[in-house]
């Protein structure tokens, strides 16, 4: 796998002969984007919290919470040292001396290992005259960290409740000071990129799980083909279903491309690349309730359409299990769904519809089935 | 009551950092009491509706005394698909508790959680801090009865 690639901190004496702006452009150059499942482009995040003045900081969001995505655990385990080189990269080009690393409490098991590797970069760092400190703050099981504004919240000791935006964390982050928030793949990569000119920016992690044999993370190049990545995963029965994680929707099992493009035609969204796949013993309405009961139990509960919602969508998702709705009530599901996606603050709200939005789109015969 | 341990760890916080500070604190007692936690906000000044805010935000933060040994048991689709339910019904059985609860010796206490990012290993669980994956009725008997 290109991301299991040791750069062994050598990218960092690369860079010390380097200009920021020169860092900068080399990774605008590459294309590298958001791999939290944003996809915005590092680079011109990079440029942008470099431009806003005063003291800065970095944040590696290392709270992958997306059910089914356990990508960022693997290059946590296997390969820290790049993780850790591209948070002091990241910190010299915006021109930062202050890092945290915001691990997710259940990974609180690679605290210790994390820190060694932090300690080994700074003394290495030091002797280039890179001042970049890094700390690890652990989180204590909250989905909505994950959110970046969330994550800032929680670095300063607050519940993680999600901020508006704007003010972006480029400009008004963490303390209010400007802000770097990169998921651990996304840093993991800049060691690669400074060092290695065959660098390809198409290959993506995908964490393939739900029914089938050979669950794993697999490396395949964006737009490979679900067919192919199923396959690999040797499924024992046949697939009916993928959900793209919690937040990305479920379509149903056909050969389509992995990218962002074409699954969003079909209505569900990437995001971090979590395929969950559903074989035809399970009921898409069992599925979808289990999905709702994660994200009323996740809620933050500072906005009303999310906090309310995702419960009222919990009630009849469960009426509907047990037999009792009518049409009117999946009429109501529908709209509740909606409304939801529309106005909630954060985008844990807006996306924790589109798993019913999609199953009504492509499995609705499941949810009439069970009308009374 | 002595309150050392909690100024050691606010001394060791000079940014006042108030996560760690609730976590340095639950590590040493288990639990963050409503005593200690009046005592971090007289010291702190961190008003005390705000630090019983955060304890209660965070699952992984509690207000009173948990079990020796915390079962967190993920129920999110991966381990759902891979029959998490059947799991959590044997565990409540043995133990004789529900989720959310503690068993009366104080040993073992029982959580539901969502994804804890061992889908390749569903269906998973956590006990402080280790990951047991791949489990089944069996494993789970030989685990819990591998804990003293």
């Amino acid at each position: 796998m290109q991301i299991l690639k040791n750069s062994n901190f050598r990218a960092l004496s690369k860079i010390a002969g380097m200009k920021p702006e020169e860092v900068i452009e080399l990774v605008k150059k590459s294309g590298l984007s958001g791999r939290g499942g944003a996809n915005f482009p590092t680079g011109l995040k990079l440029e942008f919290t470099r431009s806003s003045q005063g003291e800065k900081y970095v944040i590696a969001n290392a709270d992958e919470g997306e059910p089914g995505t356990f990508k960022d655990k693997l290059i946590l385990e296997k390969n820290p040292n790049n993780v850790i080189e591209g948070m002091i990269i990241a910190g010299y080009a915006i021109g930062s001396s202050k890092g945290y690393l915001y691990l997710r409490g259940e990974y609180s098991y690679l605290k210790n290992k994390l820190q060694k590797v932090i300690n080994n970069a700074k003394k290495i760092a030091d002797k280039l005259k890179i001042y970049f400190d890094i700390e690890i703050i652990s989180g204590a099981g909250a989905y909505i960290c994950g959110d970046e504004t969330a994550i800032i919240e929680s670095v300063e000791g607050k519940r993680g409740n999600p901020r508006l935006k704007p003010p972006f964390p480029a400009n008004q982050g963490l303390f209010n000071k400007p802000t770097l928030i990169n998921n651990v793949e996304t840093l993991a990569n800049l060691p690669l990129i400074i060092l290695d000119k065959s660098w390809n920016n198409s290959f993506r992690l995908f964490s393939l799980s739900g029914n089938i044999t050979k669950p794993g993370v697999y490396e395949l190049e964006s737009g490979a083909s679900l067919k192919k990545l199923i396959n690999l995963g040797k499924p024992k029965n046949k697939i009916k279903a993928v959900y793209f994680g919690c937040s990305g929707g479920c379509l149903p099992y056909e050969d389509i491309a992995l990218n962002n493009e074409a699954v969003k035609e079909k209505g569900a969204m990437l995001g971090s690349c979590a395929i969950i796949a559903v074989d035809e013993k399970h009921n898409i309405v069992d599925v979808a309730t289990n999905i709702a009961k994660f994200f009323e139990y996740e809620s933050c509960g500072k906005c009303t359409p999310c906090r309310e919602g995702t419960m009222r969508v919990l009630e009849l998702l469960e009426k509907i299990s047990l037999k009792k709705a009518a049409n009117e009530d999946l009429e109501l599901l529908e709209e509740l769904c909606r409304v939801i996606n529309e106005t909630s603050l954060c985008g844990l709200g807006q996306s924790s519809t589109a798993h019913i939005t999609t199953a009504l789109k492509y499995f609705r015969k499941e949810f009439t089935d069970k009308l009374k | 009551m002595s309150f050392r341990d909690i100024d050691e760890i606010i001394k060791e916080r000079k940014d006042n950092f108030l996560l760690p500070m609730l976590q340095a604190i639950q590590a040493k007692f288990g639990y963050v009491s409503e005593t200690n936690a009046h005592y971090l906000s007289r010291k702190t000044g961190i008003p005390f509706s705000k630090i019983y805010g955060v304890i209660t935000f965070y699952e992984m933060l509690y207000t009173e005394k948990k079990g020796k040994y915390i079962i967190r048991i993920c129920n999110s689709p991966s381990c759902y698909l891979n029959c998490s339910l059947n799991l959590i019904k044997f565990l409540e059985s043995s133990l004789k508790i529900k989720s959310g609860e503690t068993t009366k010796n104080k040993k073992f206490s029982l959580e539901i959680v969502s994804c804890i990012g061992c889908c390749d290993k569903a269906p998973a669980m956590i006990i402080n801090n280790k990951v047991y994956g791949n489990l089944d009725e069996n494993k789970i008997k030989k685990i819990i009865s591998g804990l003293k």
